[in-house]
């Protein structure tokens, strides 16, 4: 799984960047507009060891910021799964504000909290969280007919017991949504960085921007995409263990 | 038979009598660096009064923004004309991008540092030691106070810098003492805020100190010097022509109004303010011409950002700047 996402990623990125150096050979474009082969890893050289750093650097945030956006997920979803009025509450709310562009309100954040670690943690919180929310009360609020049943007219239903069968009964789609959640765990950290941070990739990204260097730009999104492809499969490998040993220890098949 | 016979020569008439009107105007793009505001007042003056028309050029003056950079739409086709900083220049000379500059348009840079007055006046460049220093980092910013602690023999621990960007709040705040704004734009905004409270600013002009950083020129590409003379003539004397008008303190009420169409943020009392600063940078003396392009400022520009090693070699910039008479 983990190499899998590698070369993927690899294949992506090369073809990607042997676009852009057709269009540069086609339109006789100078360095400035699209750099060439040797100007990116003349800067490569120059940059890799700064830019690693900072890929780490936004890593662990977008980390945290996907564990606690995991938290909040599930927290919330569970208590909005119920068709109560409380429920129906909790799921529009979480539909209305998914509605506002994060780039609208990062500013706002960084104002109230300056541009230290917390703002760039809100952020990437905030940007997994409602996608994270949406699936988890979906799954939450989906009764497993069949097997809940049982339990209902047993009199043994507890809330608990609800929520693990409707997990357990999902597991596949949420690890799916948990490890497409890292995507934009990183990706709302680093725009939480473009606009307004003093770390981070999306920081480095900026100064970059600031001086029209595309080739600092293009290591950056290459480290970028290397990163989160380890992280991604990482997470896509421990979710396969995590349902082999669920399936095993509850009797069943690997899943 | 008689209709179609009819059409057609109604075809053939809108045809021919539209050919020559086509024929006498030229379409061209033009790429501002940044929106439209009131920094931008002859630009938006050019256009508005018909100064391009007039010459026979159907000019389409369109604004700018950090991704919306005029030497990458000159290279890709998107502009023929367009509006970029120094560095961006030199930058793109640097990787080997054909581009000419036709015409500097802010004699003085408008990159300055606000700071309040409730702190001694900075006549000396030491004046700055132990204060706290907003840098964009990345920024031109940076670049011309590198060179003013060079200068000055700074060190970097006798002043503390801090990383800034749109949210003035630390300013605001006191937290940061100095503050880099355009003066024309954001220092106008910035003044007459912090006068409402009860307090008064200077600013801090590098090029008072000897650092000449040169800001936005007029660009184009060298092959459209080299193959459309006539038209970069044309295009360049309209433009300038209407720059000329517009900071003609006798047609301030027309500019304001022609500025106010394409700039809805700022107040009237703001955008006046902005154009009598705009004025001071454009046009600093009665008998400076505008669009006067400082060879000397350029390259020291130059050598401040191969100092800085924003450029790997020297671009020899003399041979890009063309100063058409």
């Amino acid at each position: 799984m983990l190499f899998r996402r590698i070369y993927q990623f690899l294949i992506v990125y090369s073809v990607a960047i042997a676009f852009l150096w057709m269009i540069k050979m086609g339109l006789s474009l100078s360095d400035y507009v699209i750099p060439g082969f040797s100007l990116v890893v003349e800067t490569a050289g120059q940059v890799f060891k700064e830019y690693f750093f900072d890929v780490i650097n936004t890593l662990s945030v977008a980390v945290l910021g996907q564990a606690l956006s995991i938290v909040l997920a599930f927290t919330v979803g569970i208590s909005g799964r119920k068709s109560s009025w409380i429920g129906s509450f909790i799921k529009v709310t979480a539909y209305n504000i998914q509605a506002y562009p994060i780039v609208a309100l990062a500013p706002i954040i960084f104002i109230l909290l300056g541009d230290g670690f917390i703002p760039r943690l809100m952020i990437a919180s905030m940007i997994c969280y409602f996608p994270l929310l949406l699936s988890v009360l979906g799954i939450m609020a989906t009764p497993v007919e069949n097997i809940e049943h049982f339990y209902i007219v047993t009199g043994r239903m507890r809330w608990q017991l609800e929520v693990k069968i409707r997990a357990f009964e999902n597991l596949s789609k949420l690890t799916t949504v948990i490890s497409g959640s890292a995507t934009l765990a990183m990706a709302g950290t680093i725009v939480g960085e473009f606009i307004a941070a003093n770390a981070g990739i999306g920081y480095s990204i900026r100064i970059a921007l600031y001086q029209s260097d595309l080739a600092k730009i293009l290591v950056a999104l290459f480290m970028i995409g290397i990163i989160i492809s380890i992280y991604q499969g990482i997470l896509e490998t421990l979710g396969e263990q995590m349902k082999s040993k669920w399936s095993i220890s509850n009797g069943g098949e690997v899943l | 038979m008689r209709k179609i016979m009819f059409m057609f020569l109604l075809f053939l008439w809108v045809f021919l009598s539209a050919v020559p009107s086509f024929a006498r105007t030229t379409q061209l793009n033009y790429r501002l660096k940044w929106l439209f505001n009131t920094s931008v007042a002859g630009d938006i003056y050019a256009d508005a009064k018909g100064f391009f028309n007039d010459v026979g050029l159907n000019v389409t003056v369109k604004e700018g923004s950090p991704e919306k950079n005029a030497i990458n739409e000159l290279e890709l086709g998107h502009a023929d004309f367009g509006v970029a900083s120094a560095d961006q220049v030199i930058r793109a000379l640097d990787k080997g991008a054909k581009i000419v500059v036709i015409a500097q348009l802010f004699q003085v840079n408008p990159m300055q540092w606000i700071y309040r007055t409730d702190k001694p006046e900075i006549k000396t460049l030491q004046d700055l030691k132990g204060r706290n220093i907003g840098i964009t980092f990345g920024g031109n910013d940076e670049t011309i106070m590198n060179t003013i602690f060079a200068k000055a023999g700074i060190a970097r621990q006798e002043v503390t810098i801090t990383g800034v960007r749109f949210d003035f709040t630390p300013f605001f705040k006191k937290k940061v003492d100095v503050w880099p704004v355009y003066r024309n734009s954001q220092g106008v905004i910035l003044k007459d805020k912090l006068a409402k409270a009860g307090e008064d600013v200077y600013f801090f002009n590098p090029s008072d100190f000897g650092v000449n950083f040169v800001a936005n020129s007029v660009i184009t590409s060298a092959d459209m010097l080299k193959n459309n003379p006539d038209i970069v003539e044309k295009f360049l004397s309209a433009l300038l022509n209407g720059w000329e008008a517009a900071m003609d303190p006798a047609n301030e009420a027309d500019v304001l109004k022609a500025v106010k169409q394409k700039d809805k943020e700022a107040n009237d009392e703001i955008r006046q303010k902005q154009l009598n600063a705009t004025r001071s940078l454009i046009k600093p003396s009665a008998a400076m011409k505008i669009g006067t392009i400082d060879l000397p400022a350029w390259t020291q520009t130059e050598q401040m950002m191969l100092k800085e090693r924003q450029i790997k070699k020297p671009v020899n910039i003399g041979s890009c700047l063309i100063q058409i008479k």
